[in-house]
């Protein structure tokens, strides 16, 4: 699904190099669960944002989906991400003024579906993820776990192919991680959501398929489970 | 997606009350004043465009090309017969000779009605009402006006007179000389013409009035009343009727007379604005009105970029999380005009309201009439708003579109990822210009006033109380005096024609000495009799006052004329001196101090005062303020009872010198308005500025405390960056507002020199207003407790 071929990224302080990502190569197939693990600073999420289009590799190679990415313009990366790739945040990231309803249904409105089209598929939504009890409430009135759930939720309304988490669980209590964390897995198994996260539990990296250890920049380890 | 806009347009603001309502409070500001200012300025272009075919219709007036050129409105009274007899370029063309504040007596039965109209009579040609647009409503307009003895007014003043009786066939008498019989009814009059007369009666009855023939053919003299009006044909020229009128000259006048006096065609449209003739409005003034408009709509504007952009910030993270969903830069880029139309339609709700608030107390102040014009006034408004939207909303709606999601998902947006503060900076020095620029006129407006008000004019215009004298007959102006003066209270009184300074005037020609040619100036003629000098306070520099007469055997002359002719005060006693065409002749005995008999905006004319009693019309009458309610009960007793068929009045010489100022206290007024909204809205900026710098360094201010900063120390980090910007404002607008002032003051002859005492205090105050409002939140910011802002970081 997604290759990643001698991929660095750089920032020039004062004539020397600062690599985040130093020549790393990566391919991820469609269905998988990669967890990508790391100390602070190994440039887990900096791979990440590059995987998911929010940030640009200094040199390397990146194709998706059959596309070449570092040759894309940023309109056609634009589209590619909107229709393959959903985010979900740490922090949440949900926007404060929207009701959960509104933050669920914003990304179908950027993706041009039609008014009753888009209430279909958040009142879907909201039902598969038991919901429909919170839609007219805003995000300061829910629990950590529930902004979460809204997040995937508001990540999968598209039906993404590939769902992107940066900690997921980071902000959560171990019950609410853990529930995050099923969740994944059957979007994982039962619909084929190709899912790349970012995490520093090891009990959380055992839910996916592949754990893949960064350190400086490189891959210092990837283990099948 | 534009009602998702929408919403979270609606949402945001009602987050953000105080950021919304700064932005809206000074956007309606803004445009209330460019609601008005458009109302005025399209009012003021709007003056007798009604008329038919009014691309033809001209007015006659009189130049004098001798020492300088002098220029009148009036015209000789036979010019229009002339004009309308000898040639055919016209189609239609009609004399209209108006008087001010005229008696019109009304006799029903036993009762008797005065009425005193300030627009005054018209002695009007029929063809007037052919050549300007004012429909009859009752009458024969084919009839009106060719007989003397007949009347037309308008409906208002039918109402006035008759009450809802009809007009047609009553009878008014002017000024208790000669009886009109209403023959016609006008429409009203509209607000937007100049041409103010109520009032028209036949021109047939002109000799009649004014008790003498020898007008209809004198071609010397000029009444400023006296106008022609023409309706040239369609192949006639302006420049043909021009060289027609130097044949009239040839025709009419002989020797130096034949290169002085010029007639020539004033367009009707230029007639409301040319200030060399009667014009009121002058384009300079709403010109300069354009850009105060102009100037406060993009402060209001630059007020809201401000804002906008300093809350851009606090958006960061939406707009991140906006992008990672999939928005394009150009979705969130109207996404903000979204926004800024949002803010800019309720500002443009408060501001038509405000409009209609505030229209009654601008007509207040002109005097005038004006309207909203629905159709004109809303398309004003849309285009006004689509500017202000577009204006106002794209900076910081491009600014948000390019922000980078990462780092604004990381919060690690800074200040120059939204324009920056020097931006910021620019904007504020930018709307602290505008607003010094309009103190500094107010302040030298103000200035100039108060010098006007209070220099020495030269005559004492405190405590003389004015009568006006109706009839000019020997026997009851002596016993008025004499009875006048016994009134407890009465210091000094004096018959004149009209006080020193007085908005009405006499000139004509000089001839001193008996030398062979006139002067090539004219001379100023004050009637007065021997108590003139002592009743208004004036000073003698040579020579004696004259004994009292009835009639000129001595004249007074001013200092003025001494320099005219180049000579010495003592030098011209005992010489003759003769006016009016060599008519009078008298020795000069006296040499009065120069005294202002205009306003400050013109030169100290040359003067000549002599006894004249059929010329006197008003009684000066020098009273003792303290006795002043008992004195004036009195005076008006005693004049009923001199003059029972005539309408009392009065007037205090100061308010009638105050008269001269009327358009300047409404500039100062105007002026002071704008300079005042200026600074509101420039103040709201600078709180809103001041609250996002407030905010930006709480982290600063409390690492700056913990390191043992005290309260003064922070406040200076505020007060820094204000009084840095302010000077460099400062900066800017001294020199614009210097040049502005600069043209301004050239109106007046006598005037005020632009000191730095007007730049200090302007800015002085400018610096009193924005410490004011930069305090509170400066306070408040550096009062905070350091350790809470530090561990929320």
């Amino acid at each position: 699904m997604l290759s990643l071929q001698h991929i660095s990224k750089y920032y020039q302080v004062s004539g020397l190099k600062n690599f985040v990502l130093n020549d790393l190569s990566l391919e991820i197939d469609q269905g998988e669960f990669v967890s990508i693990m790391g100390p602070s600073g190994s440039g887990k999420s900096s791979l990440l944002n590059i995987i998911g289009m929010l940030d640009e590799p200094s040199e390397g190679y990146h194709y998706f989906a059959g596309h070449a990415v570092h040759q894309l313009k940023e309109k056609q990366r634009s589209a590619l991400y909107k229709q393959y790739i959903g985010f979900v945040f740490q922090a949440y990231h949900l926007i404060d003024e929207l009701t959960v309803y509104e933050n669920i249904e914003t990304p179908l409105i950027y993706q041009d579906f039609k008014g009753a089209e888009r209430k279909a598929m958040v009142a879907d939504i909201l039902d598969r993820f038991n919901i429909v009890g919170k839609k007219d409430l805003f995000p300061a009135q829910l629990s950590g776990g529930q902004q979460q759930l809204v997040g995937i939720a508001r990540a999968l309304i598209a039906k993404p192919k590939l769902l992107l988490a940066d900690e997921p669980t980071g902000n959560l209590n171990s019950k609410q991680g853990e529930e995050i964390m099923e969740l994944f897995r059957k979007l994982n198994k039962e619909d084929g959501v190709t899912i790349i996260q970012v995490t520093h539990s090891e009990k959380n990296a055992e839910y996916g398929s592949r754990i893949i250890n960064l350190l400086d920049g490189k891959i210092e380890s990837s283990k099948q489970l | 997606m534009i009602k998702n806009y929408i919403k979270i347009a609606w949402r945001n603001l009602k987050r953000n009350k105080a950021y919304a309502f700064i932005s809206v409070a000074g956007l309606a500001l803004g445009i209330t004043c460019g609601i008005l200012i458009f109302t005025l300025i399209t009012y003021h272009l709007s003056f007798d465009n009604f008329h038919k075919n009014s691309d033809r219709v001209y007015r006659l007036y009189t130049e004098w090309h001798d020492d300088g050129i002098g220029r009148s409105h009036g015209v000789p009274q036979p010019l229009g017969k002339t004009f309308r007899n000898d040639f055919t370029l016209a189609e239609k063309t009609a004399r209209v000779i108006s008087f001010h504040d005229n008696l019109i007596t009304i006799t029903q039965g036993n009762q008797v009605k005065k009425f005193k109209e300030d627009n005054g009579v018209a002695f009007t040609e029929p063809e007037y009402f052919d050549i300007l647009n004012f429909p009859l409503l009752k009458g024969d307009k084919k009839t009106v006006l060719v007989k003397p003895g007949e009347a037309i007014v308008t409906e208002k003043i039918a109402r006035k007179y008759f009450g809802d009786d009809n007009p047609i066939g009553k009878v008014i008498r002017v000024d208790n000389k000669v009886n009109f019989t209403v023959t016609g009814v006008l429409k009203d009059l509209p607000a937007n013409t100049d041409r103010k007369q109520q009032v028209y009666v036949s021109y047939g009855n002109m000799d009649e009035y004014t008790g003498s023939k020898k007008r209809e053919d004198n071609w010397g003299g000029v009444f400023s009343g006296s106008e022609v009006f023409t309706l040239l044909k369609p192949s006639t020229t302006m420049e043909s009727a021009n060289s027609a009128m130097a044949l009239i000259v040839k025709k009419h006048y002989t020797g130096r007379d034949l290169q002085v006096w010029k007639f020539k065609l004033q367009p009707l449209s230029d007639i409301h604005f040319n200030s060399d003739l009667d014009g009121y409005a002058d384009k300079k003034y709403l010109w300069a009105l354009f850009f105060i408009g102009l100037f406060l709509i993009i402060t209001a504007c630059v007020n809201f970029v401000n804002l906008a952009t300093a809350q851009a910030l606090n958006r960061a993270k939406e707009i991140g999380v906006r992008k990672v969903l999939g928005s394009l830069p150009h979705q969130l880029f109207w996404q903000f005009i979204a926004e800024t139309a949002l803010i800019t339609f309720v500002a443009v709700i408060l501001a038509i309201g405000l409009s209609f608030i505030a229209l009654p107390a601008i007509n207040n102040l002109f005097e005038s009439q004006m309207t909203f014009k629905l159709f004109q006034l809303s398309v004003f408004i849309m285009l006004i708003s689509v500017l202000v939207v577009f204006l106002s909303g794209s900076y910081p709606g491009l600014v948000l579109a390019r922000f980078q999601p990462i780092l604004a998902l990381k919060s690690k947006l800074s200040q120059k990822h939204v324009g920056g503060f020097s931006l910021r900076r620019i904007l504020v020095v930018t709307q602290f210009s505008i607003s010094q620029v309009l103190i500094i006129g107010a302040i030298i407006i103000v200035s100039q006033l108060h010098y006007s008000q209070t220099t020495d004019l030269g005559f004492n215009k405190d405590a003389v109380v004015l009568l006006p004298i109706p009839q000019q007959d020997k026997a009851k102006l002596s016993t008025l005096r004499n009875r006048i003066n016994e009134v407890q209270g009465v210091e000094k009184s004096s018959y004149c024609y009209k006080a020193p300074a007085a908005q009405s005037n006499n000139s004509t020609d000089v001839n001193f000495n008996h030398r062979g040619e006139d002067e090539h100036w004219g001379i100023n003629t004050k009637q007065g009799d021997e108590n003139f000098l002592s009743t208004f306070g004036m000073k003698l520099v040579a020579g004696r006052n004259f004994f009292p007469a009835d009639t000129t055997h001595e004249f007074l002359v001013n200092e003025t004329f001494v320099k005219k002719l180049n000579l010495k005060p003592q030098d011209v006693i005992g010489k003759m001196l003769a006016i009016d065409g060599k008519t009078i002749k008298a020795p000069i005995v006296g040499v009065v101090k120069d005294f202002y008999n205009y306003s400050f905006h013109t030169e100290i004319s040359a003067i000549c005062i002599m006894p004249d009693y059929r010329s006197y019309s008003t009684l000066a009458v020098k009273i003792n303020m303290r006795n002043a309610k008992t004195s004036l009960a009195a005076f008006e007793k005693i004049w009923n009872e001199t003059f029972p068929e005539e309408l009392y009045s009065y007037q205090f010489l100061d308010d009638s010198v105050g008269k001269f100022y009327e358009m300047d206290n409404i500039q100062l007024k105007l002026v002071e308005a704008f300079a005042g909204i200026a600074i509101l809205i420039g103040c709201l900026g600078l709180y809103g500025l001041v609250s996002f710098m407030a905010v930006r360094k709480t982290k600063e201010i409390g690492v700056r405390k913990v390191l043992g900063a005290d309260t003064m120390h922070i406040l200076w980090l505020f007060g820094k960056e204000f009084t840095y910007l302010l000077l460099i404002a400062f900066v800017v607008a001294a020199p614009l507002a210097w040049w502005a002032m600069h043209n301004y003051l050239q109106d007046f002859k006598y005037r005020i020199t632009i000191g730095p005492g007007i730049f200090l205090t302007s800015i002085l105050s400018t610096f009193i207003i924005a410490s004011i409002t930069v305090g509170y939140r400066s306070v408040m910011a550096a009062t905070a407790n350091p350790v809470k802002s530090l561990r929320s970081e």
